[in-house]
């Protein structure tokens, strides 16, 4: 029997597939088994609680409804400060067309870019203490910067030409940031978000770990001084993989169906 | 003053950058973004004094609860000279927080190479762990420092762990990537002519990483040490961290500003003055492959137009600066 050499291709390609996806189903077994054989053996089960330990602690909480309120609190407070973060960057992007507030605000965008959050969390919660707004101006000092980055470099690549025309025909910067400027900086503004999300989210919860007394870092603290691992890993986990699956497929989907109308962008 | 004058008065005013130009020097000055450059110190702490007045007024506590430029900077001056309330100076607590970072670093470093050799060069052993080191790649620096804090309590074990965790995975993508870069042609080679596996790693894959190993380590050292800081914060008992939430926790202020500048100060003087040159030194001989193009499939980077020049390593050092 003679076999041709597309066959062989693709029985070569077969055996690529499943060798791949053995050896992650393994993967997982592996990980996870250990995780599990190593909890109460190599350590306490109170040290290290395994996987399944973890699910059923997820279960309890999630019947005692914590989980639900401590959702909806982080959830607030993400929301309110990734909005204002934005604003506030997207602002000063907007500013930075000018060269004078470029050269003001230079600075300022640099150590927004570089300061670890831990900074500003802790300074927000010696000078707000409690109250609510402490927390939202250490998520907007952290993120501003990552906005107005994005604003700024799509205004740096504004089509001239429209612009120019717009002027010539005597256009009004009301009507001429509308249907030029904005919807250019669309997907550079898009981008500035998803960014600042995935930056905010880690925030906040360090936050609330300082100055709250609701939300997923407060449990989190909690169950770590009342030394239940089991709670903490649970928290962990849980907004892990809640955050992950918001930024990469929600948000992901959303970004693809807003900017159909221009594959360039969508594709990536 | 005047020559300016005529001489832009002889000029044709011909383009618009001329025309400016004609502007008075004074005008001309205040215009140029370099003093606005310039100003903005001055303006922060002029707004840094307004809002501690501002704050203390309209909720009516002492002001001295609130920290002052001058405090601030007696504060860093204090520290600087080895002068200090906390148990240990400035000195000491970097010096016990860098021998864990050098330490984890170590680890991190050997590990990782070694992991990501194996997934660059086995499909299989790629598929074995790559969701789970995508899943590290993503986790928060806190995650590691209240979980790690539990099991191995208050010394040098957790925080060393926490280094090795927050930098292990970006030191294996980037090997990976390092060794997926190789050129194919070297390798089939050396396979034909018969040369042993471990020579064909010395001579034909470790040349060819060497970019990728450099970016690896900046990776781990700089996300090591922020994972550092907050593990050494919620668990520790010295060290740069700790020192900071002891400023924290005895509520002054200015100890939490100064330490902050400290970290960003440090931050800066390790990525210039440390490992800029020592890339610089090290590239000299092959100039393209100063700055590795280092492409991963990242859990925690998204892919935005901004920067989109720029090295992707500066995106990542800027999304997990942040946490």
């Amino acid at each position: 029997m003679r076999v041709t050499e597309e066959e062989l291709v693709k029985a070569a390609r077969r055996k690529d597939l499943t060798v791949r996806w053995v050896s992650r189903i393994l993967g997982y077994i592996v990980v996870l088994g250990t995780w599990e054989w190593a909890s109460g053996r190599v350590l306490e089960e109170n040290l290290l609680p395994g996987p399944t330990r973890v699910v059923q602690t997820a279960i309890e909480l999630f019947n005692k409804g914590k989980i639900f309120s401590a959702f909806e609190a982080t959830l607030t407070r993400i929301v309110l400060g990734v909005a204002v973060a934005f604003l506030v960057g997207a602002a000063l992007g907007i500013l930075t067309q000018n060269r004078w507030f470029a050269g003001f605000f230079k600075d300022a965008i640099t150590i927004g870019l570089t300061s670890p959050g831990l900074i500003w969390v802790l300074i927000t919660a010696l000078v707000f203490g409690n109250r609510w707004y402490g927390p939202l101006s250490a998520i907007v000092l952290t993120t501003f910067a990552l906005v107005t980055v994005n604003v700024a470099e799509g205004i740096g690549t504004l089509p001239k030409d429209t612009i120019d025309m717009a002027k010539a025909f005597k256009v009004g910067v009301v009507r001429r940031n509308r249907h030029i400027v904005i919807p250019h900086l669309a997907p550079f503004l898009f981008t500035g978000f998803r960014f600042s999300f995935s930056i905010g989210w880690k925030v906040t919860v360090l936050t609330e770990i300082f100055t709250a007394s609701s939300g997923i870092g407060f449990e989190m603290r909690i169950a770590q001084i009342l030394f239940r691992q089991d709670e903490v890993l649970t928290w962990i986990l849980l907004f892990f993989v809640f955050a992950l699956f918001f930024e990469k497929v929600v948000l992901q989907a959303i970004e693809n169906r807003f900017f159909r109308w221009r594959k360039e962008i969508a594709s990536t | 003053m005047t020559a300016v004058m005529t001489e832009s008065a002889q000029s044709s005013p011909q383009s618009p950058r001329r025309s400016t130009r004609r502007l008075p020097l004074a005008l001309r000055v205040l215009r140029s973004p370099r003093l606005a450059r310039v100003l903005f110190l001055p303006a922060v702490l002029i707004f840094w004094l307004i809002s501690n007045k501002l704050i203390a007024d309209s909720w009516g506590f002492d002001s001295s609860v609130l920290a002052t430029p001058i405090e601030v900077w007696d504060f860093m001056y204090a520290e600087v000279t080895g002068d200090t309330v906390a148990p240990a100076n400035l000195y000491q607590t970097f010096g016990i927080s860098l021998r864990r970072l050098g330490l984890g670093f170590v680890i991190s470093m050997t590990v990782g190479t070694t992991l990501g050799i194996g997934m660059g060069l086995s499909k299989a052993v790629n598929a074995f762990f790559h969701d789970w080191v995508m899943a590290l790649l993503a986790m928060p620096a806190l995650a590691w420092a209240l979980f790690l804090s539990l099991i191995l309590g208050f010394g040098d074990k957790g925080p060393v762990w926490a280094v090795v965790l927050a930098g292990i995975p970006f030191v294996i993508v980037n090997v990976r990537e390092g060794v997926r870069s190789t050129p194919r042609d070297l390798f089939d080679m050396s396979t034909a002519f018969g040369v042993s596996p471990l020579k064909r790693i010395r001579h034909v894959l470790l040349p060819s990483l060497f970019p990728f190993l450099f970016a690896a380590a900046r990776y781990a050292l700089s996300i090591g040490w922020k994972g550092l800081v907050i593990i050494e914060l919620f668990g520790g008992q010295d060290g740069a961290g700790w020192t900071f939430k002891f400023w924290y926790d005895a509520h002054r202020l200015h100890g939490v500003i100064g330490y902050s500048m400290f970290f960003v100060i440090f931050a800066l003087v390790l990525e210039n003055v440390v490992l800029e040159p020592i890339s610089r030194r090290v590239f000299k001989w092959r100039p393209s492959l100063n700055q590795p193009d280092i492409v991963e499939e990242d859990m925690d980077v998204v892919k935005y137009p901004a920067l989109a020049d720029e090295s992707l390593s500066d995106r990542d050092t800027i999304i997990q600066e942040k946490n």
